[in-house]
């Protein structure tokens, strides 16, 4: 039985509506679909272009740093890293073979470990799935080859060349050369803008870091075609999705040539062989060029420099820096002694300058001076000195007396004059001013009434005067140049890749100290009596036949032994400070030396000696030279010796 | 009909629907190739590439129930409906008991190597038991809220049987197809209002108590996809980047990047319209949602000339289910609604899903033969 028909006359006045809903629905759509695909059309266009096209950044090569005659210093050694793609990595079969060829310690382990599984965790879609993380850097080659043999069953398992900072010098220069460091996720936020990734690496210190943006270099990119499921990218496809320019070549670092000699610094290891703890500086006294620095004891910057794995990095740090012989400081610029003895020669051009003496005038030495109602000690009894063999001996007695005679703002001010308690702006580590202290410097320290006494510790150059090894050097470069104290430079030239020169660094002059060169000749006169004359404080270290001048000082330490340690443990940091500055040869001086040996005690026994050693190796080696022809490195050419 | 003599035409194949009808499973399949081509190359996944092959045969299984359908006339379904109805909620009930869960709900009834969707099927049976007791109802006075109470009980059998699984879009197809049929009685002005305040007053009862956490991150992150890169909202901006990138006529035939470089997710069964608006851009999409509001048009005069209310209310039945479905799906595919996983009619890869639209589609063609 059928329905029976029944009355759709209620339905009439409906189906209007229904029309009306309809159509406006569609409608919507379709004006939807016009606002997606035809006004903001291009915009979704381009949303889908950047979804497919990567940017893949193309390594570059950082600058090679090389000595003066173009010994390389510092380059690029080709090594592997290991990367993973943990979403592709099986964690049953290929983590435990690839576990097996790559060692880790348990702590990286445990955090690749980790990563992985936040990666493997997140949906199919994410792109973070593609991400890549670093397993080791710097691996074995034969764990290079094992991987590329196994390259198929090994999912997810990447090999990539990344070269590794090397360092062929090893310890030598390392102060001066610097080391690399990875760039920390702190670092990281403050070098974003200027290009810096995760497991970059950076110049810590030394010419690395103060040279940095030169030797980086720029890296490329190019552009491939990457989706979510379609990961081959052929020609085709490029040609049709890939905007030009499709590539940017990688920009090499800038090559950097420095002033320094690496041989000189090499002998000067020699010369410091049996020292625990100290620093030398050579430069050119016609140039205040720096030619050989060494700071002791010295670190090995291929080990710090992360390219064996961090868990060497990181225990290499932590003996450097447990060592209270403070390896990682540059002491030949970031440490102030006190001078002692080797600022008695400025002590002497204030008084011949302010006639407050005369050259002649003999002092009584009976092993000191009473000033006020304090006893100052000499080092032993001079009897009758002048000018001259006070500094040949080294007589505090008769410099306390020239003191007594100058006001300390005038000791001050003619350290001012030599480059002392400023920064010499050498532009390599963080720089110790050192100290010139003037009476309201003390008024300020001591909140006393002043008293005369400190100006005759500044007079011998104690006190609460400090140097820095560079300033000392400069300043004796100065004496020995007649007076012109130049701004020291490290960095000869910087080149490209191909050896072009891009900048060039003539020395520049920062100051001619205003003096009387008979003063001068006086002074250096004496300085030369100190190594030739029999009672001078270095004549019994000397080397026949060398010729320099200089002066000797033994800096006395106020070093405060800690309540409850041991004053068995401490007496090394109680000894006296061991120095040497000087300049050769001593009529027509090239070079400028200072050498400080930290508690090395006397300073004509134990610093002069490591001098002579090394100004007679740069003898040697410039007669090598000569005969062998071989020039300064000459900026834009690649010289070898 | 009058008169002594009457000259009985035969029933006439309503060519209009069938051409509409051919040209959207014509579309869908080509667009089902070019969607799952992107696992031609994908050893993992290279069985989705041929599942086109699938789709024609589950069309040919629908064609054939359709032509069933439509041979009998359909006043005959009027009598049957209650047993269908209720055939249907007891395979809601198995799927309690046999489901296989897939993504935390269970909609899927395993028989032998098939598995098959109740919940589709029962969109059918329930349109037929809606429109029997709008047929069966024939007051011409406003209805008060008691006159509905048994059709409101019948309507939310289902729907809540369907949450519970949970799939809310089913449900949500399952209320608007019925309230659209509903819709076409006389009902008190006051009967209205208080159903939509009740309305009002029960979703947020039903935010806080009834819906699962994936829903209810899907309405948030429709609401700011922005603030969800990873999950729906990503989808969802996902399909709006293919469409927009579409522009006016297309990338071409499999050239959509978003759908080739596998940036669209789902895209042979919940956004094939991403897919295809990619590949043919504003022209092509226009075109398509032209045969839908075309079709629905279409079911909507032929209730007009329905010849008795059964008729009538199960083409505005199919009609609205057809409507739902395509503006829910495009819409999300669009932006402008949320994700509910709705497929698109004759569009969407899936057996369940193609066989009742086209056996939907067979009873639409009844009604227009016997008008």
């Amino acid at each position: 039985m059928l329905v029976q028909r029944s009355d759709v006359g209620e339905f009439r006045r409906r189906y209007r509506w229904l029309v009306l809903v309809a159509i406006a629905a569609f409608g919507t759509l379709i004006g939807r679909l016009g606002q997606l695909q035809l006004v903001e059309g291009d915009l979704h266009r381009a949303q889908a272009r950047r979804n497919i096209v990567r940017e893949r950044s193309l390594a570059t090569t950082r600058g090679v740093i090389r000595d003066a005659f173009g010994r390389v210093l510092a380059a690029n050694r080709p090594s592997y890293s290991v990367h993973i793609t943990p979403s592709a990595i099986d964690l049953e079969t290929t983590w435990p073979r690839v576990m097996k060829v790559v060692p880790l310690d348990e702590l990286d382990r445990a955090a690749i470990e980790k990563k992985i599984a936040e990666i493997k965790a997140l949906p199919k879609d994410d792109k973070r799935r593609g991400q890549q993380i670093l397993l080791k850097t710097d691996v074995d080659r034969d764990v290079v080859a094992f991987l590329e043999t196994h390259e198929k069953e090994l999912d997810g398992v990447e090999v990539t060349p990344t070269p590794v900072r090397y360092y062929p010098y090893g310890e030598l220069g390392a102060h001066a050369v610097g080391y690399m460091q990875e760039v920390d996720a702190e670092a990281l936020e403050r070098l974003d803008e200027r290009g810096y990734r995760a497991g970059d690496h950076i110049g810590a210190i030394g010419i690395e870091r103060r040279w940095e943006s030169y030797l980086r270099g720029q890296r490329g990119w190019r552009k491939i075609v990457r989706g979510v499921t379609r990961r081959e990218s052929t020609a085709e496809i490029d040609a049709k999705y890939l905007e030009e320019p499709r590539r940017l070549e990688p920009i090499p670092g800038r090559d950097i040539s420095l002033t320094m000699d690496i041989d000189l610094v090499s002998s000067i290891d020699k010369g410091m062989r049996g020292q625990l703890a100290g620093a030398v500086v050579v430069v050119d006294v016609r140039t205040g060029r720096l030619l050989a620095a060494l700071s002791k004891p010295s670190f090995d910057p291929n080990v710090v420099s992360g390219g064996n794995g961090t868990k060497a990095v990181r225990d290499a740090f932590r003996r450097l820096n447990t060592d209270p012989l403070k390896p990682t400081m540059d002491k030949t610029i970031s440490a102030a002694y006190p001078p002692g003895s080797t600022y008695k020669p400025f002590t002497a051009l204030a008084a011949l300058a302010d006639r407050v003496t005369d050259p002649d005038r003999e002092v009584d030495c009976h092993g000191g001076f009473e000033y006020g109602k304090r006893f100052f000690r000499c080092t032993g009894v001079h009897r009758k000195v002048n000018l001259h063999s006070a500094i040949v001996q080294s007589c505090n007695t008769y410099f306390y007396e020239l003191g007594s005679r100058l006001s300390i703002d005038r000791l001050a001010a003619i350290g001012l004059d030599f480059g002392f308690g400023v920064k010499t702006g050498i532009g390599v580590n963080p720089e110790a001013r050192g100290r010139m202290p003037t009476r309201s410097w003390y008024t300020r320290r001591y909140k006393e009434a002043f008293r005369g006494g400190f100006t005759l510790l500044s007079a011998i150059g104690q006190g609460a005067t400090t140097v820095s090894v560079l300033q000392l050097a400069l300043s004796y470069a100065a004496l020995a140049n007649g007076g012109t104290l130049y701004q020291p430079q490290v960095v000869r030239s910087i080149e490209t890749s191909d050896g072009t020169v891009v900048q060039d660094f003539p020395p520049r002059v920062r100051r001619m100290v205003e003096l009387d060169q008979d003063h001068l000749a006086l002074v250096k006169s004496a300085l030369a009596g100190v190594v030739s004359e029999k009672n001078g404080t270095a004549y019994k270290e000397r080397i026949p036949g060398l010729d320099l001048a200089g002066k000797t000082g033994t800096a006395q330490v106020s070093h405060v032994t800690p309540r409850g340690v041991d004053p068995d443990k401490t007496w090394y940091f109680n000894r006296d400070h061991a120095w040497f500055a000087g300049y050769a040869p001593s009529t027509s001086p090239e070079i400028a030396i200072v050498v400080i040996i930290e508690h090395g005690g006397g300073g004509g026994k134990n610093a002069a000696p490591v001098a002579m050693r090394v100004v007679r190796d740069w003898e040697k080696l410039k007669e090598k030279r000569v005969s062998a022809q071989v020039p300064a490195h000459p900026p834009g050419k690649r010289g070898s010796l | 009909m009058a008169g002594g003599i009457s000259f009985r035409r035969g029933p006439m194949v309503d060519m209009p629907l069938l051409l509409a009808v051919v040209a959207i499973l014509t579309l869908g399949l080509v667009n089902l190739y070019s969607a799952t081509s992107v696992y031609i190359d994908d050893e993992s996944r290279a069985r989705l590439a041929d599942i086109y092959v699938t789709q024609i045969y589950w069309i040919v299984v629908g064609a054939l129930l359709a032509i069933l359908v439509a041979a009998i006339d359909y006043r005959h379904y009027e009598r049957l409906a209650p047993v269908l109805y209720t055939g249907g909620m007891v395979s809601l009930g198995l799927v309690f008991i046999l489901g296989r869960d897939i993504r935390g709900s269970s909609r899927w009834i395993q028989l032998g190597s098939f598995a098959f969707q109740p919940s589709e099927f029962m969109k059918i049976f329930l349109i037929l038991m809606v429109a029997k007791f709008v047929h069966n109802d024939s007051r011409t006075e406003p209805r008060s809220l008691v006159d509905l109470t048994p059709i409101a009980a019948l309507i939310l059998l289902p729907v809540v049987a369907v949450m519970a699984q949970p799939d809310l879009g089913t449900s949500l197809i399952y209320l608007l197809t019925a309230l659209s049929m509903v819709a076409m009685m006389r009902i008190r002005a006051f009967s209205v209002l208080s159903l939509v305040g009740t309305g009002a007053v029960s979703l947020p009862l039903a935010w806080m108590y009834v819906m699962k956490e994936y829903q209810k991150h899907r309405i948030t992150s429709f609401l700011n996809p922005e603030a969800d890169k990873t999950g729906t909202g990503w989808h969802a901006l996902q399909s709006q980047t293919a469409i927009g990138n579409g522009q006016l006529t297309g990338e071409g035939f499999m050239q959509g990047t978003q759908n080739q470089f596998g940036f669209l997710p789902e895209q042979y069964s919940d956004f094939p319209f991403a897919v295809f608006s990619e590949d043919w851009g504003f022209l092509g999409a226009v075109f398509l949602i032209g045969l839908y509001a075309f079709i629905c048009l279409w079911a909507i005069h032929i209730a007009s000339q329905a010849k008795d209310r059964f008729g009538a209310a199960l083409a505005v039945g199919v009609g609205a289910m057809l409507f739902w479905h395509a503006v829910f799906n495009i819409g999300m595919a669009t932006g402008v609604l949320p994700v509910v996983g709705i497929t698109l009619p004759l569009f969407s890869y899936g057996g369940s899903s193609v066989l009742t639209m086209l056996m939907g589609l067979g009873l639409l063609m009844n009604v227009s033969m016997r008008r």
